[in-house]
């Protein structure tokens, strides 16, 4: 399979060592060659129609922090070229999340359907903005369209939902869908320190973001309801249709008082046909939401099967990989590989 | 809904089951049944506490009618309180936008009360953060409590913390 990346951060570059490391498996276990030959990033691009050297642009890319100095590498925003012109089967959307206009993701990714090529991405960007367009363009281009890495990282919750649940109504989805708070607040809880001090130190940890607004008013965790809502429960729901609180409130005092009644304090996103909702939510110990650290957990209320909660990693290049490349497992099956 | 009754029996064989028969009838699913040797009546009565549930107070009231025809007494008849227990958070200007009100808001709701408060007063210029503890008869009237509840924490600016579960 031919394969253009755009982006290569921290997922971009987890995929490719993934690929590095896993190429006899793939080959083996799924009859799979991924062959990169092309990747943008900000400042430039690589391409080589053949297949790009993996192990040289990661070592360029990891140096410099672009892949620009691969041999023959071009400057300037490339992406939509590249998408256009690189004969390829699979673009990888790997850029920033802008969940106000979706860009430059939404872009890539449309550009992708438009030439035909099958699209996999993590970014929720351009689903939260765009979810029904982008479903539609790619049915009417006849292409595949994945986003499983954009909700729950390594935890698959859209597929799970999607394939092996299929036969099942679901009612309702909840879950605790972004590590970071869920850091800050099972250290609040084990340390009683204020959250000021955590996110500090989360910071320096490289757990949260620079501006953690996102994760710790709760619009991360709104996000991927509005993508759940849309992509599972097929619902046509806005990032505005969720209620949203997020932690920003929660005092180490609320969370020793939890605490002493054998609760503990989650950041709990909760999607059903008649409300979206996301806000801290009081769960007892030994529940199946009562994960810490960044662990991410989902609980699916379903007419068949009855609960069916996982749970595992969030976020992280290596974890998430696993989502991305059973994307590319997926499509290379569906395209009967 | 939950019903607490204390009936007083001859102490002879076969009189429980004359006092348990009418309420099996109406579908009362029983809980528990405590003898009270200890309060034995002056005539040598047995007072026997039984906890049952029922459908409703129509329900209840025909097996009290069964129980008078069958000669029994009935000395002491209430609903259990407290039921169920909801535990929720407030976090915010709990004190000075008035706590008791709050509480007297939720225990002016029949079958509710708010039955444990635990207040931990924030640092200067910081919220505070209570845990309350509601009982309630069944469960629709707890939903009513918690609906009043985050009704109120809004007018007061006050974050609710509900269940997961409370949904
Ligand atoms: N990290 C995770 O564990 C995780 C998990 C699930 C989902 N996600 C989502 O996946 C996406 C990627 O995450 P990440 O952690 O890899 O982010 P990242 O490390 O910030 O990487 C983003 C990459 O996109 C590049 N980029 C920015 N604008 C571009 C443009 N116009 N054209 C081409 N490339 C552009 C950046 O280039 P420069 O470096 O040159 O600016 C960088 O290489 C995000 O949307 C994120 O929310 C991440």
């Amino acid at each position: 399979m031919r394969i253009i990346i755009i982006g290569f951060g921290n997922l971009g570059r987890g995929i490719c060592r993934a690929f590095v490391e896993k190429a006899d498996f793939l080959k083996r276990a799924h009859g799979l060659v991924p062959r990169v030959v092309a990747v943008a990033d900000e400042f430039g691009a690589a391409v080589d129609e053949k297949g790009l050297d993996l192990p040289r642009l990661l070592k360029i890319a990891e140096g410099s922090g672009t892949v620009v100095g691969y041999p023959g590498g071009k400057r300037g925003k490339l992406a939509l070229d590249l998408i256009d012109e690189v004969s390829a089967d699979v673009v990888f959307e790997l850029t920033p999340t802008n969940i106000r206009t979706g860009e430059p993701g939404l872009s890539h990714i449309k550009r992708a359907m438009q030439a035909g090529k099958h699209v996999i991405t993590s970014n929720k960007g351009p689903l939260v903005v765009a979810f029904k367009e982008l479903d539609a363009l790619a049915k009417k281009q006849g292409v595949e369209f994945r986003y499983s890495a954009s909700v729950g990282g390594a935890v698959p919750v859209i597929g799970l939902a999607k394939k092996l649940l299929s036969g099942n109504e679901i009612s309702e989805i909840r879950g605790v869908l972004n590590g970071t708070t869920n850091y800050i607040l099972t250290r609040m809880s084990a340390e009683g320190l204020p959250q000021e001090i955590i996110i500090r130190e989360a910071q320096e940890l490289g757990l949260a973001e620079k501006d953690p607004t996102l994760d710790i008013d709760g619009i991360d965790t709104a996000c991927k309801v509005t993508i759940l809502a849309n992509s599972v429960l097929g619902i046509n729901a806005k990032l505005s249709d969720v209620k949203v609180v997020g932690i920003r409130r929660i005092t180490p005092e609320a969370t020793r008082l939890a605490h002493e009644a054998g609760q503990m304090i989650k950041l709990v996103g909760i999607a059903r046909r008649d409300r979206l909702e996301v806000g801290p939510k009081l769960v007892p110990q030994g529940h199946p939401l009562a994960v810490g650290g960044t662990l991410n957990a989902v609980t699916f209320k379903l007419d068949l099967a009855g609960e069916i909660s996982i749970t595992g990693f969030g976020a992280g290049p290596k974890e998430t990989s696993s989502s991305l490349l059973g994307d590319l497992i997926d499509i290379h099956r569906t395209l009967g590989g | 809904m939950l019903v607490k009754m204390v009936m007083e029996l001859e102490d002879v064989p076969g009189q429980l089951l004359k006092g348990l028969e009418p309420i099996a009838r109406y579908g009362g699913n029983i809980k528990s049944i405590m003898h009270q040797r200890e309060r034995k009546t002056p005539l040598g009565r047995l007072p026997v506490m039984l906890i049952f549930e029922v459908r409703d107070q129509a329900t209840l009231k025909r097996i009290l009618a069964a129980l008078k025809e069958a000669g029994i007494r009935v000395t002491q008849l209430g609903e259990r309180e407290g039921e169920i227990l909801t535990t929720v958070l407030l976090v915010g200007h709990i004190v000075h936008t008035d706590i008791r009100h709050t509480i007297d808001q939720l225990n002016a709701i029949k079958g509710v009360t708010v039955s444990e408060l635990n207040l931990a007063v924030g640092s200067m210029g910081r919220e505070s953060s209570a845990r309350m503890t509601i009982a309630a008869n069944d469960r629709e009237l707890a939903q009513l409590a918690i609906s009043r509840l985050q009704t109120i924490a809004e007018k007061k600016g006050l974050l609710l913390v509900t269940s997961v579960e409370a949904i």
